[in-house]
């Protein structure tokens, strides 16, 4: 079967690279107005509605090994194009980092987790994607590889602004570190008053190493309630919180998450309510990761 | 670009810009079945089966299919006759136009799937504006019913009258 019925390819057109190599990747991205794309749920998006016009397309997904998810030494490699599919149903991911598990999971629906990617969602750098909060709380490092060599960035300095990130253009996201440490809990609320499928309102991820019912290491992040996903480093202050005392600076680190949000009113709710809502899902998800209770 | 694949089981080849979606170079080749819905990845009504994921064919970009194994609901009949068949005995639709992508889409479904939260878990990013939800989710977990049942049969097959495989 052939097709003649759509617009045949003219000189303007982008050119389609599909690399089988990270050089030949680059090569190909050193071209100004190139853009990758692995799962295309983002690029596609954005080219279908005229949003992004590039000059070249430079698809990952025929790179070997690029989507590979491993467990070296402890922490989760996963590979930059590694599904969200592949993520929210991987065992070992589900027990080394439960909140990235339920992120993953919880991305738009079964057709967009069937083929967007790790890297991608990351790339990307909209502030209402699950999974940098996620990555935030897990203390995860996101390898970055170009011409010039590779380097490794927490989630923080890779999102530097509302979608935008420190990549350089010819630069490619290769893989995400999560630590695994023993005994940490982690998990992964967003709330969706609208559609299940939708981005969510706010959402929040939480850790903590539990030994002995003490918590020492606590973390929280937010997402969607700013330009990018935020850390809230006040949520140390639970490290070696016991008894009546954690209810109390559960709710003091809730209102912190709060005061730290930089929320906009939108369709998903006004930028007051969201700043509330930061408060209520934080207090939740600290409360579960805590008390180890689902 | 010259796109080489396979769709429905025959060999398929087009010439396509870069930036054609696999929803748009389906239907120009004639394969209408799949219908163009919100063109943003959220209803559903364009899902097809890619390398044996189900995918929105409006995001999907026609050069990302370069090799794979595209089916359509027009491959349906061949390649999950057991999904065609429950949604027409359930009559899993009303008005029809997200039935292409339903019916792709629970083609699609893990064969042991077998209660009702799954199904509608699974099938959330389908939707139906007529809600006929109710017959769409019968029908869903009979074919995979049927689908187990045809895979014990040829499983059963493949066994001589002793059990050895």
């Amino acid at each position: 079967m052939t097709v003649d019925a759509l617009s045949a390819p003219s000189a303007g057109d982008p050119v389609f690279h599909a690399p089988r190599t990270l050089e030949e990747a680059f090569d190909a991205l050193a071209e100004d107005g190139a853009v990758a794309l692995a799962g295309g749920t983002s690029v596609g998006l954005l080219v279908g509605q005229g949003l992004l016009a590039p000059t070249a397309l430079v698809w990952l997904g025929r790179i070997p090994g690029l989507g590979s998810v491993g467990v070296a030494e402890g922490p989760l490699s996963l590979g930059a194009t590694a599904t969200l599919a592949s993520l929210a149903s991987d065992p070992r991911v589900r027990t080394a980092a439960p909140a990235l598990a339920d992120a993953a999971a919880a991305v738009g629906n079964t057709r967009v987790r069937a083929v967007a990617t790790a890297g991608g969602a990351l790339a990307h750098a909209d502030p209402r994607q699950d999974l940098p909060p996620a990555l935030l709380a897990l203390d995860a490092r996101v390898e970055v590889a170009g011409p010039r060599g590779r380097r490794e960035l927490r989630i923080d300095e890779l999102v530097c602004g509302f979608m935008s990130t420190d990549l350089a253009p010819d630069e490619l996201i290769t893989a995400v570190r999560v630590p695994a440490p023993p005994g940490r809990r982690s998990c992964y609320l967003r709330f969706t008053p609208g559609s299940d499928d939708d981005y969510p309102t706010v959402s929040v991820a939480a850790t903590a190493v539990v030994s002995d019912g003490t918590p020492s290491t606590v973390t929280l992040a937010v997402g969607g309630a700013g330009p990018v996903a935020y850390l809230v480093p006040e949520a140390q202050e639970l490290s070696g919180a016991t008894g009546a005392r954690v209810a109390g600076l559960v709710a003091d680190v809730a209102e912190a998450a709060a005061r730290r949000a930089d929320p906009v009113d939108d369709r998903l709710g006004s930028a007051a309510y969201k700043r509330r809502m930061v408060a209520v899902w934080a207090r939740r998800a600290l409360g579960r990761c805590l008390t180890g209770e689902r | 670009m010259r796109l080489h694949a396979r769709v429905n089981g025959a060999a398929f080849e087009a010439d396509v810009p870069a930036t054609a979606s696999l929803l748009d170079t389906l239907r120009a080749a004639g394969l209408t079945g799949t219908k163009e819905g919100c063109r943003v990845g959220v209803c559903g009504l364009c899902t097809v089966l890619v390398d044996d994921r189900p995918v929105s064919s409006c995001l999907f970009l026609a050069g990302c299919a370069e090799g794979a194994d595209v089916w359509t609901v027009e491959g349906m009949a061949t390649r999950a006759p057991w999904a065609v068949e429950a949604f027409v005995e359930h009559e899993g639709m009303q008005c029809g136009i997200c039935t292409p992508g339903q019916v792709v889409a629970v083609a699609s479904m893990d064969r042991d799937i077998a209660t009702e939260p799954e199904v509608r878990r699974y099938l959330s990013g389908n939707l139906c504006r007529c809600t006929g939800y109710g017959t769409i989710v019968e029908a869903a977990l009979d074919a995979k019913r049927r689908e187990r049942e045809a895979l014990g049969h040829i499983d059963a097959g493949n066994h001589d009258a002793e059990g050895r495989a």
